[in-house]
């Protein structure tokens, strides 16, 4: 694998604020990288410092070269990464073509053109080319925006928060053309987001954050499946904690066994998806205390011995409110943490 | 999202760049004259020292002028905003912007046709004496009422124009609350519309005060001895530049007074606008005598500020033929004058918006720049304009260059901040994020001005560039003190013609100096009465 990008220990304060606290991260060369986590924790912010829109406090940022360590920081023009902002950031003085040309100036009036004009295909946009951004829509200008950022063929290109600002029925069809142009500009990307959904969809790999922390990185499965701390799995949906003791590599939760390979024997937190818990003919009793309707699925929530669990079920199997049912455990949904 | 979550930082790499040092450069330019007084008063001993029962009867007029000026601005722009924001009468879109026109002139120009329109010898006594035998005309022009008078009809706008903009931030919302509580629409206005609007009310009179205290060719003009009349007499006629800068002291004082109440008042403003729900007032319209009379009040703002005495100019400029060779070469060196000093300030005032964009410092000492009187800002040039003329030999083209440079410097030093605003507000349109846009496109900080930053504003840059050309156009005291031997502006030719009693001569350049600021100030108030709080 070649990599596009190193951090390495990098450090942002605002005051006596810690935003970023002690990032280190590889991008790999023309993969999509989704940097999920809660609101404030200080993910634009390690956007902001890998672009070099901003000094940081420590730690490094390195391509082929360094661009920000602690001596030196190359102003965001030299580093060659392209940044999709979140309101989008259109020129208001610019038609469309004038704006993907923008960053293309070393190029000639020609040559400018025709990229600009490619780019706009990539993105569907070519017959908007001479119309200036107050008369498109959301999902176009957002489209531009990327265009905008892959005209200059960076090696990296940061989006942050690139959907946000969209009605949700536009999402689905942006965020696949967004996939599309950059699987087409073979660049590596790293989206910053805060729906789970989004990045796992996304992902080539996953970086969970929180409080200026990398918790987790890898796969989208992996993560999912083998969180590293509830906090961890909670950023990617719902989880169940439940304490367990574990034994001989086996961890108990009393209505099933799960597989905690090298955890010493002692006490341990499972992590149980919603939907690990499924009807079955002969399972561990549970009485059903809540029954939420949310389409194709429903939110049932069981009581399991001294435990109030939260299930998802499709519509159709889910058992109403006040009976008694039998559930078991699928361990594929299931995880062993430290306690 | 996370950026609403964090403090937005500034778009800034390691390091002071060159942009922000440059704001830096510009605010000190604006402060230096002011540093210069300070020193000059604690410096100079003045051998010829003005008498301090003088100096004390110029602070007690000067606080006479300012208290009744201020109470008058306050009520007449105040009821005339009020007037056009909440009523339908005749004329109201015209006087909406109209109102604003008597910023054209130059109070001195209201003081000649005044002066002149009243006198003794004037058509209306002569008139009042030949129908009565007697003319029991109450007041005198050429005094202290008479003064606060003619400076209360050529600033009121500045009253008027921010008030307006106060009263139509205001949402319905809340007056229509107001009368859902059973208040008539008296109380409303006194319970709810003005103590919202109040802090805007403050900044206009405190601008107003700043142009009352600056002025000099008006109180000159009547005979009323301010303290800046004393700061030009203390330099021209006791030729003690010491105790022309401790009066400057004391007028730089008022002025940091003034400054600060229209800072806070500024700051205020905005709890009108950030109602959630904001929507726009719908004026009622007025029925029979009420309508007429808002017109009629409306009208007699204009003329008196405006149209009467500026007319009885024309009328006495008519009988005489002018002195064209005189009038034509001050026209010439006054256009130049305004013109370069509009381009020097603008750009001075550029470098402040661009380069400290959230500097409150930065445009706080800009700000007592503007607060200052012309008189005071010349004088804390004059140490340095002495030794130009002292030393370079007099009469030089290098001297005359240098000494231009100088009075450039004090239009830039006084005006800057006025620049400011309206290039500030045209830069609202570029979002932070345009900016780091353009940087993370491969544009330099620079290239990103001149590719991002000036095209939007550039409408912005020419409104600031036509406002601080009228402004200079209307200058007098420091261009008075501060220019070459024999280099007239208009408003020099004006006042040294008005100083000969020679009023019809007065009247040509005085004209000029209106009709060619009406142009620009009707295109102003225009733009301003089009724009809306939102947009």
């Amino acid at each position: 694998m070649t990599t596009a990008l190193t951090l390495d220990g990098v450090r942002k304060l605002y005051g006596a604020k810690v935003a970023v606290d002690g990032v280190s991260l590889t991008l790999e060369a023309g993969k999509i990288t989704c940097l999920l986590g809660p609101s404030g924790c200080g993910k634009s912010t390690l956007l902001r410092l890998i672009a070099g829109l901003e000094p940081l406090d420590g730690g490094s940022v390195a391509t082929d070269k360094i661009l920000s360590g602690p001596t030196f920081h190359a102003p965001p023009e030299q580093r060659d990464i392209g940044f999709v902002f979140q309101d989008y950031a259109l020129f208001p003085h610019m038609s469309v073509e004038d704006n993907v040309a923008f960053g293309l100036k070393r190029l000639s009036p020609a040559e400018r053109q025709k990229r600009a004009l490619l780019q706009l295909q990539r993105v569907h946009l070519a017959d908007r080319a001479k119309a200036f951004s107050q008369a498109l829509s959301g999902g176009e200008q957002q489209r531009i925006a990327l265009a905008r950022a892959l005209a200059r063929e960076p090696a990296l290109v940061l989006l942050d928060e690139p959907f946000s600002g969209l009605d949700a029925h536009l999402k689905a069809g942006v965020r696949d053309a967004t996939l599309e142009a950059l699987r087409q500009a073979g660049t590596a990307a790293l989206i910053v987001t805060h729906d789970a959904e989004e990045a796992l969809i996304m992902a080539d790999h996953l970086a969970l954050m929180d409080k200026g922390q990398i918790l987790q990185t890898g796969t989208p499965q992996d993560c999912y499946r083998h969180p590293v701390s509830l906090a961890a799995s909670r950023l990617l949906g719902p989880a169940n904690p439940i304490a367990v003791v574990v034994a001989g590599g086996k961890a108990d939760t009393g209505f099933g066994s799960l597989d905690a390979p090298g955890f010493a024997d002692g006490p341990a937190m499972a992590i149980v998806r919603p939907e690990a818990l499924t009807l079955t003919a002969d399972g561990t009793p549970a009485l059903v205390l809540a029954n939420r309707f949310a389409g194709a699925d429903s939110w049932i929530t069981l009581r399991i011995g001294g435990l109030e669990l939260e299930a998802r079920m499709a519509t159709r199997l889910s058992p109403v409110v006040g009976s008694q049912v039998l559930v078991c455990l699928d361990p594929s949904a299931c995880s062993v943490t430290r306690a | 999202m996370t950026n609403l979550a964090v403090p937005r930082p500034h778009v800034r790499p390691a390091g002071p760049s060159a942009l922000r040092i440059g704001a830096w450069l510009a605010a000190g330019l604006a402060i230096l004259p002011l540093l210069a007084i300070v020193w000059l008063a604690l410096t100079r001993p003045s051998a010829t020292a003005m008498p301090l029962s003088l100096i004390l009867q110029y602070g007690l007029t000067t606080a006479a002028l300012g208290g009744l000026t201020a109470v008058a601005v306050t009520v007449l722009g105040t009821s005339a905003a009020w007037l056009v924001v909440m009523y339908r009468f005749p004329g109201r879109s015209l006087f909406s912007w109209a109102l604003a026109l008597p910023l054209a002139a130059p109070a001195f120009a209201l003081a000649y046709g005044y002066a002149d329109l009243l006198d003794v010898a004037g058509p209306i006594r002569t008139a009042l004496r030949a129908s009565f035998g007697s003319d029991f005309w109450p007041m005198e022009i050429r005094s202290l009422p008479g003064a606060a008078f003619i400076l209360s009809m050529a600033f009121y706008p500045y009253v008027y124009l921010t008030a307006r903009s106060a009263f139509i931030s205001q949402s319905v919302c809340a007056l229509e609350a107001s009368r859902t509580l059973g208040s008539t629409p008296w109380e409303t206005l006194t319970r709810v519309a003005l103590p919202l609007a109040r802090p805007a009310i403050i900044a206009g009179t405190a601008l107003a005060l700043m142009e009352v205290f600056a002025d000099y060719g008006a109180v000159s003009f009547l005979g009323v001895q301010t303290l800046t009349t004393g700061v030009v007499r203390a330099w021209s006629v006791y030729g003690a530049p010491g105790s022309a800068a401790r009066l400057s002291l004391l007028l730089l004082a008022v002025a940091a007074v003034l400054l600060w109440l229209e800072r806070s008042g500024r700051q205020g403003q905005s709890f009108g606008a950030n109602s959630a729900r904001w929507r726009p007032l719908e004026p009622q319209p007025l029925q029979g005598w009420a309508s007429w009379g808002a017109s009629l009040f409306c009208l007699s703002l204009i003329s008196f500020g405006l149209l009467i005495p500026a007319g009885w100019l024309a009328y006495r400029g008519l009988s005489a033929a002018p002195e064209a060779d005189r009038l034509i070469q001050a026209a010439m060196t006054s256009f130049s004058l305004a013109g370069i000093g509009a381009l020097v300030t603008v750009a001075l005032a550029s470098l402040i918006a661009f380069g400290a964009p959230h500097s409150h410092r930065i445009k706080g000492l800009a700000s007592l720049g503007y607060a200052t009187p012309g008189a005071v800002m010349a004088v804390g040039l004059l140490a340095p304009a002495s030794l130009i003329w002292h030393g370079a030999g007099s009469g030089g083209s290098q001297t005359v260059a240098l000494a231009l440079g100088l009075l450039i410097l004090a239009y830039a030093a006084r005006l800057m901040a006025s620049a400011l605003g309206p290039i500030e507000a045209g830069l609202t349109r570029v979002t932070p994020s345009m900016d780091r846009a353009s940087r993370t496109l491969g544009e330099t900080e620079t290239g990103t001005l001149r590719r991002v930053h000036v095209p939007i504003a550039k409408g912005a840059l020419w409104t600031a560039t036509l406002l601080i050309f009228v402004d200079v156009l209307k200058e007098l005291p420091a261009t008075l003190i501060l220019r070459p031997f024999n280099f007239d502006t208009l408003a020099v030719l004006a006042d040294r013609y008005a100083s000969d009693e020679r009023l019809a001569q007065a009247a040509w350049p005085t004209l000029l100096i209106v009709l060619t600021a009406s142009l620009p100030i009707i295109i102003l108030s225009r733009k301003i009465m089009q724009s809306r709080p939102g947009e």
